[in-house]
């Protein structure tokens, strides 16, 4: 996972920021965090703000900024390594195993490193933030606002609204999600995706990076 | 073992109902921020007092404008309001100029604005990263100028 990641590149000019977008906040990612003895830098991020700065719009996502603050590498799914689900013939793996020594690499070399992208590159890799994106994120803050402070009707109505308004956000779909019964990956969730994906979009920009 | 730290335990107990500000305050969401606002005019419009508005949005008003960094913004009749002597500073009037977008919550007395475009205009021009606030889980904040001089990896990921 990520610590050891980190622990292997082991260089005090490198920040690791790992940033949970979870408006269940430290009582929902907290224990996860601390599964992983992490020494990086850890953020619960309750209104997403880091997906709002950079237009995310799932998770994991990612973004490599340099010593003078560009960004060199966007939005991409971002693993540390090839996961395995189960076992034998039913496991289902995701992940890659190229990300890491490509991150490795930056870390090393820098600007010198072929994985460091152009800001043209960059520029045309972020995802457009309209105008009414940008006012889904004010309308899912509003309602975390009234999560935390136990108004469940305007929660819902809030976060109906930013979904209505971003309908590219799968953070904001299965976000809403975690207030159901059946939670985020259950069969909402499953019929959700495959209406996303037979429409043509991609809630993943592919990994640029050539896997061996 | 790593310490544990629990940040907001209050978040445990997510619908316990409980009051968001004061009878007769206005609350104001701004990236992170949440700001309680004692004093407010308007009707359709937020009117805020000149001095909160630093403290929502980072803007300075100088005699040259509302200014942010190298931005400045010009007042006018339409931003800073005269009332029966006093001076108001309208926040509705000023997002619209700015085009940022902004959802309000008129019986709960909540508004909640998005970012501001011209902020965050030099990523899409030159890939330079927006300036972005969180505060992680001993406290620290975390701010975008915080990063420089070193190389930084920001992954998101989710409990859900």
């Amino acid at each position: 996972m990520w610590q050891q990641v980190y622990e292997e590149i082991n260089d005090p000019n490198f920040v690791l920021i790992c940033v949970a977008q979870d408006t269940g906040g430290e009582a929902a990612a907290g224990p996860i965090f601390d599964a992983a003895n992490p020494t990086y830098i850890q953020v619960v991020d309750e209104n997403h703000i880091i997906s709002s700065a950079f237009n995310f719009v799932n998770v994991p996502s990612s973004v490599w900024i340099d010593e003078e603050g560009r960004i060199v590498r966007i939005d991409e799914g971002t693993y540390s390594k090839t996961h395995a689900i189960g076992e034998g013939e039913q496991a289902i793996t995701f992940g890659n195993d190229v990300y890491t020594p490509a991150l490795k690499d930056w870390v090393a070399r820098g600007a010198d490193s072929e994985f460091v992208q152009s800001a043209a590159t960059v520029t045309g890799n972020i995802r457009e933030h309209s105008f009414d994106q940008l006012k889904a994120d004010a309308a899912f803050r509003l309602a975390n606002l009234f999560r935390a402070h136990g108004q469940k009707e305007k929660t819902e109505v809030y976060w109906e609204m930013a979904k209505a308004l971003n309908p590219d956000s799968i953070n904001f779909i299965r976000q809403n999600l975690t207030l159901s019964e059946e939670g985020s990956a259950g069969e909402t969730f499953m019929q959700v995706m495959g209406e996303y994906v037979a429409q043509g979009r991609e809630y993943y920009r592919p990994l640029d990076i050539e896997q061996k | 073992m790593a310490e544990a730290f629990m940040a907001y335990p209050e978040l445990r107990h997510p619908f316990k109902e409980t009051p968001i500000h004061p009878v007769g305050s206005t609350t104001v969401l701004y990236q992170g921020r949440t700001i309680t606002l004692a004093e407010t005019r308007g009707g359709d419009n937020l009117l805020i007092k000149p001095e909160d508005l630093g403290r929502i949005n980072g803007f300075e008003l100088k005699p040259e404008g509302a200014c942010y960094a190298d931005m400045c913004v010009p007042l006018n009749d339409e931003l800073l309001v005269t009332l029966k002597g006093e001076q108001w500073f309208d926040l509705t009037a000023f997002a619209e100029l700015l085009e940022q977008p902004y959802v309000v919550d008129r019986e709960a007395g909540v508004w909640s604005f998005a970012e501001i475009p011209a902020k965050r205009q030099n990523m899409m021009v030159d890939a330079m990263a927006p300036e972005f606030e969180v505060t992680d889980r001993k406290g620290k904040v975390i701010r975008m100028t915080d990063l420089k001089g070193k190389k930084a990896l920001l992954v998101t990921w989710s409990s859900w």
